[in-house]
């Protein structure tokens, strides 16, 4: 596996590309980021403010904006620019998974009140949750999928039904790995929600399990609305990172001194950050995890490699965060077990089936793989029948790997 | 009066779709398939569908998606020709006539061809006498060298001998139903088109040009639709960066009365 030379980033990160000199995209958006002078920024923020005015004139609603927040830092970020700075009414529309911490069932509840905005929180019955879970791990390795849909898609249904034609994303989705650059003022799109945060499976694919009995009034929080109805309403979703610079450690900064915004105060056992994603005590553990048992990387690559950029660490510093935390298999999944009902066996079995052959392969029965600081190394047993096991070779082999997958 | 086109360009590279600026920087987009369903959707034209790919590998390196990860671009094609309902050129690593047949089995109303034609310029001629010329697109890039602007073959790698428009007269000559014109410098740059080297070619040949190349706003299609006889305007990355597209800048076209067709969305 080749990993970037700047970050800690592997090859097989989503979308990612490594050039010719071992840069990867990722840091090469970045560099352009960085680049940008004042003058610059200044531009963007009046670029913004004439989108929003151009996406209002057709606003028939009452509010100005619909913001999807989950109470994270960026959540707080997001809406202190809208109402704040901009001195908008918004809507604000929060998707509830039913995986709250105790941090950021305090930070959610709050926003209303700091902000003096109204608030929708809205959440699926915790059958359909679970059903959902189960169903999304063994289908495509991923517990959270509910997550992932209803934060993409029951705002933007929020939109329609309140004719609110504007809503306002944080961070650029996918800057993570190069998608796209300053210059392409990229918005929210059904396509990306669809490819990149459901995997590709939409609602349609949950039914008809011989297992997980759901039917289509269970999910019609993840019916996306058709063209025309987004059509007739207007509605755009701007990203707020393509016109403020976005620091997630200073932004954390700001919402705990201004808006008494709290981070974690145990330590996540997956990665050495305290303020990301606390509305989703399985998304830094189990659903992590799954990440790194797919393409062997985890949230501490994600925040090694963003904060090697913005210049808080080095990438040798980097290194041992990833060491000590990439792999680590976290309290959390004993709660994730316990919630579903399911055995850790089970997990494992299910698990290694989604082991990627680009990354991983089978030694004297354990997983092997090539890490960022250039040694391979073992991580635990293999959990497959002799028959998966020879089909993960085959598929290995078919692949036609160069030099082991670089 | 023929309506001009709106044609939505998509750039395969080994697999993934991608944005391309000047030829020699990709960025990942996503998967093969799903832009071009919504392109459909949005009412396109028609379609241009191009594998920029410098070898034979096509991994999108994901195996846990709801969509099959394709191992070769003709399956990819077929996917591609599954979900989308307007006419569509494939282009891209064509060499031989049953390239050519095996591409338009699997769903292309033509295909397009670049440095196969220029290697040999008969190749134009038989593709048209084997499959009629109305399916032979002959796609031309070119670049600004010193004051005069050069073919390019090989994805813009090397010059030939031609300008665009003896080029573009040459392929007229042998068969080719269309030209597709594509800027090299403009690629990916937003600045909009090469006006002067697509009114020219656009005004000395027969058969339709299609412009690509450089569009940065919806204005620039009407630049071109405006001071050029080009019957279709191209254009890739500009479609990928908000929901409803190709709707929007038809309806910019349209509203300006423009001769394009109004602003729709395919119900399937």
């Amino acid at each position: 596996m080749n990993y970037c030379k700047r970050c800690v980033y592997p090859q097989i990160a989503v979308n990612l590309e490594i050039n010719n000199d071992g840069i990867c995209s990722s840091c090469g958006v970045f560099e352009k980021f960085k680049k940008l002078t004042p003058e610059f920024w200044a531009q963007r923020k009046k670029k913004f403010e004439e989108l929003i005015k151009e996406i209002s004139k057709n606003n028939t609603s009452d509010y100005d904006c619909v913001i999807p927040v989950s109470g994270g830092k960026d959540s707080y970020y997001q809406t202190h620019m809208m109402v704040s700075v901009y001195g908008l009414k918004p809507l604000l529309v929060t998707y509830h998974g039913n995986n709250y911490l105790p941090e950021g069932d305090y930070n959610r509840d709050r926003m209303r009140h700091v902000f003096n905005a109204d608030h929708l929180v809205f959440g699926p019955s915790v059958e359909v949750l679970k059903k959902l879970n189960r169903l999304c791990f063994r289908k495509m390795g991923d517990m959270n999928w509910h997550a992932h849909c209803g934060i993409m898609t029951y705002p933007i249904q929020v939109a329609v039904k309140f004719n609110i034609p504007l809503v306002i994303w944080g961070e650029t989705s996918w800057d993570i790995s190069g998608m796209y650059e300053p210059e392409d003022f990229v918005e929210f799109s059904a396509r990306a929600r669809h490819e990149h945060s459901l995997r590709g499976f939409e609602w349609h694919d949950m039914l008809n399990d011989e297992k997980e009995k759901l039917s289509e009034k269970d999910l019609l929080w993840t019916k996306y609305p058709t063209d025309d109805e987004i059509l007739k309403v207007g509605v755009r979703g701007l990203y707020i990172g393509n016109f403020f610079r976005w620091d997630p450690n200073k932004h954390s900064k700001m919402v705990q001194e201004k808006y008494g915004w709290k981070p974690r105060e145990v330590p996540f056992e997956r990665t050495y950050r305290k303020f990301s994603n606390l509305d989703d005590r399985y998304e830094n553990g189990a659903h992590d995890l799954l990440k790194f048992i797919k393409f062997g990387y985890g949230r501490a690559s994600d925040h090694a490699s963003k904060d090697i950029r913005d210049g808080y660490m080095t990438r040798e510093e980097g290194i041992e965060k990833v060491r000590k935390h990439d792999h680590v298999v976290s309290s959390d999944l004993n709660y994730w077990l316990d919630y579903v009902g399911m055995s850790e066996e089970e997990f494992w079995r299910v698990a290694d089936t989604f082991r990627d052959p680009r990354v991983w392969r089978i030694e004297n029965g354990a997983w092997v793989k090539d890490n960022v600081w250039g040694t391979s190394s073992a991580y635990g047993p293999v959990y497959l029948s002799e028959e998966q096991s020879k089909e993960f070779n085959k598929r290995q082999k078919n692949l036609g790997l160069k030099n082991n997958g670089k | 009066m023929k309506k001009r086109r709106l044609i939505p360009v998509l750039l395969l590279k080994n697999g993934w779709l991608v944005q391309s600026k000047g030829f020699q920087f990709y960025q990942n987009l996503g998967n093969p398939v799903t832009s071009a369903k919504r392109l459909s959707e949005w009412a396109s034209d028609e379609l241009i569908y191009l594998d920029i790919s410098r070898d034979e590998v096509y991994d999108l390196r994901r195996d846990d998606l709801g969509h099959e990860n394709r191992r070769s671009f003709l399956e990819i094609i077929q996917d591609v020709s599954k979900v989308t309902f307007m006419p569509m050129t494939v282009g891209g690593r064509i060499r031989t006539l049953a390239d050519i047949e095996r591409r338009l089995s699997l769903g292309a109303d033509k295909i397009s061809i670049n440095t196969a034609a220029l290697l040999n310029q008969n190749f134009i001629t038989e593709a048209a006498r084997e499959f009629g010329s109305q399916s032979v697109v002959v796609s031309v890039d070119f670049k600004k060298i010193g004051d005069k602007f050069v073919v390019m073959s090989e994805g813009g790698t090397k010059e030939t001998d031609y300008s665009p428009l003896e080029w573009a007269k040459i392929a007229q000559s042998a068969g080719a139903g269309e030209i597709l014109l594509n800027s090299i410098d403009r690629d990916g740059a937003r600045t909009g088109y090469e006006i002067d080297v697509i009114a020219e070619v656009s005004e000395n040949v027969k058969i339709p040009v299609i412009a690509c190349g450089g569009a940065g706003e919806w204005a620039h299609f009407a630049e071109i639709l405006e001071k050029t006889k080009a019957d279709a305007v191209a254009a890739a990355n500009i479609f990928q960066y908000t929901d409803q597209s190709v709707y929007q800048a038809k309806k910019y076209l349209y509203e300006r009365g423009y001769n394009v067709r109004p602003p729709d969305l395919l119900t399937v």
